[in-house]
């Protein structure tokens, strides 16, 4: 029997195809929803919480448990963790088996046992904003027992990505012709509807012959080029001359290279045996019901290549997001002119159109002056308006009269700010605030922090808008030491990563301030250091997100 | 060995995890009161909470040594 079992901080597939083996005549399938009312209280999500290993554990014993009453072929099991909002599934169970009733009744079994046995809470329901100060981070232990670390929950950086999960929505769908959704996110499984091929083709220029058929010598009997199609079976003795391509008469065949047979009018000998049949098989590339791309997949040549090939020409794709940024600042100068004492070259605007454009999106970039009722002028001046953006950045300085700027500018474009700071470093005075679909960040002003925090959290709340699948940690080994005094906050260290004998080598890259720019350019990875951590030597496994 | 504490108990406790160390294996009776001299909050839970050792639900005859995982479960919820 096959079992799967999961645990996911992501959304539940719309569409979990059934096993592919042929032998289930009933595939049940359970979605246990989150409703809006949890104790008389409307609410917006609830927040699950498992103790993941053994919970996997004990999902699969009870698999075993319920199925030996009633034989079932596979189950599947998805349940999600973390901030499940209202309307998706938290819960997810297919049933495969022969008949029916053993499946619903599997089904019914596991279910009632997975409430009493399976170590999953509802931690808490989040009713909007109340909840932002339920999920601040617990404080810590007041004591330990002895000596060992103490593991405070949550950790603050999940907490802030799970409010972003939480509060975006992926955007509406679009139709787009083949050649302008390359970039684009597919949004729905693109599953095979007939075989391919349809039939066995030749895959060299020859000879077919039956598979089994040891004569030595045959009779030519027909000639196919690359378009014919005429299915008909072969006798023992008889050849059938094909190209490279040719959809062959019937199955159970073999094709004979040219350069192998010697042939004399209708009659071919064959000179020396093959031990490849030289033939693509009837539905070796796929077969009706395999999941080709799956939802969330984002477009590249290939995927392209693929839905040309099933006929796919109007796919289902995320639309391109169009993005306002601002930048703040009095002393920043175009990089075209020479500074002045006190002022600096703005790279964060490159830095940022580079950034959003390599995700698809279509960038629009404004300076505003720093005096908050001039730039309310140029803001409400800007052609389109900035309502119809469906992301907004602001650059902003790392002070904090600079943040309350772009708090204010926020809340005065109709944002509710979510969260205001995020316990990591470099990029901690973090705003994320939503309006309706919309969403906006003020991002801290250093181009570092600029840097980490757009691909912590700007990227991720890209991904959850256009549906793409989330970018997940990556674990490495330090090829370098990490110096650094132990911290209060997690840190991301920026790190250059290569791969070496398929293991993940990082090495850390200078950093003193996040003033710093030169380590951007060599910077392809950030590695998480947890908080006082202090010196990490060479040889420290650690986990990193590729950027 | 380290005990673990979910959901209502990690708002008890005020922490996810602790390390306790012991010279000779603990009885489930002696466990609790170690925890309980540290974690009076526990208290009220203790009725309903079933422990796991390594993964596994273990009954009131189990004992629990170092290098032990030991989970304290409250009332599950899931689905």
């Amino acid at each position: 029997m096959e079992i799967e079992v999961q645990l996911t901080r992501e959304p539940i597939a719309a569409i979990i195809p059934p096993p592919a083996s042929g032998l289930a005549g009933a595939w049940v399938e359970f979605r246990g929803l989150v409703r809006s009312e949890e104790n008389n209280t409307e609410i917006s999500a609830l927040e699950y919480e498992a103790y993941a290993g053994m919970a996997e554990r004990e999902m699969r014993r009870l698999i075993a448990a319920v199925s030996e009453q009633q034989p079932c072929l596979a189950v599947k099991v998805v349940h999600r963790i973390g901030v499940v909002p209202v309307g998706e599934t938290a819960v997810y169970v297919g049933v495969a088996a022969k008949h029916r009733g053993a499946a619903f009744a599997v089904l019914a079994g596991f279910m009632d046992q997975l409430k009493q046995d399976v170590p999953i809470w509802k931690r808490r329901a989040l009713a909007g904003l109340v909840a932002v100060a339920a999920l601040r981070p617990l404080p810590p232990p007041a004591k330990r027992l002895a000596a060992g670390p103490a593991r405070n929950a949550p950790l603050p950086l999940e907490t802030a990505l799970a409010h972003i999960h939480a509060r975006i929505p992926p955007l509406p769908a679009v139709s787009l012709p083949l050649q302008d959704a390359a970039g684009h996110v597919l949004r729905e499984n693109l599953v095979a509807t007939d075989d391919s091929p349809a039939a066995d083709r030749s895959t060299r220029d020859g000879y077919a012959i039956l598979q089994t058929d040891s004569s030595a010598t045959f009779c030519i009997t027909d000639t196919l080029h690359a378009a014919d199609c005429k299915p008909r079976q072969l006798g023992p003795g008889e050849a059938v001359r094909v190209a490279t391509g040719t959809t062959l008469p019937c199955a159970g065949l073999r094709v004979i290279m040219q350069e192998n047979a010697e042939r004399t009018g209708n009659q071919i000998k064959i000179l020396r045996s093959e031990t490849a049949t030289n033939v693509c098989r009837h539905g070796e590339d796929w077969q009706a019901g395999d999941t080709l791309l799956a939802a969330g997949k984002v477009l590249d040549a290939g995927a392209l290549a693929v839905l040309a090939s099933v006929g796919c020409t109007q796919p289902r794709v995320s639309p391109q997001l169009p993005v306002l940024h601002f930048t703040t600042g009095d002393e920043l100068v175009p990089p075209t002119t020479s500074p002045q004492p006190g002022q600096i070259r703005d790279c964060n605007s490159i830095l940022i159109r580079a950034l959003l454009e390599k995700q698809g999106c279509a960038v629009t970039q404004q300076h505003l002056p720093e005096n908050f009722e001039a730039a309310q002028r140029v803001v409400a001046s800007l052609v389109p308006p900035a309502p119809t953006f469906n992301l907004v950045l602001i650059s902003g300085g790392a002070g904090g009269g600079d943040k309350d700027f772009t708090r204010a500018l926020l809340e005065w474009l109709g944002f509710e700010i979510v969260f205001d700071r995020v316990n990591i470093r470099p990029g901690a005075p973090l705003v994320f605030g939503v309006n309706g679909t919309r969403i906006a960040f003020g991002l801290p002003g250093n181009p570092l922090s600029h840097f980490v925090c757009f691909h912590l959290f700007v990227a991720a709340a890209l991904k959850r808008l256009t549906g793409a699948e989330p970018d997940g940690m990556c674990s490495g080994m330090l090829a370098g030491k990490i110096e650094d005094a132990p911290n209060a906050r997690e840190t991301l260290w920026p790190a250059r990563v290569i791969l070496e004998n398929r293991h993940a080598r990082l090495t850390p890259l200078r950093w003193h301030s996040s003033g710093d720019v030169t380590c951007l350019a060599a910077a392809n990875a950030l590695i998480r250091v947890p908080a006082e951590s202090g010196l990490l030597p060479a040889g420290t496994e650690v986990n990193f997100l590729p950027v | 060995m380290r005990i673990l504490f979910f959901a209502q108990l990690k708002d008890a406790t005020r922490c996810e995890a602790v390390e306790i160390s012991t010279s000779s294996p603990l009885t489930t009776g002696q466990l609790w009161a170690r925890l309980m001299a540290e974690f009076p909050g526990l208290g009220a839970h203790r009725a309903s909470v079933r422990i796991a050792r390594n993964c596994e639900y273990v009954g009131l005859e189990a004992t629990f040594a170092n290098g032990d995982e030991v989970a304290l479960i409250p009332p599950v919820s899931g689905g």
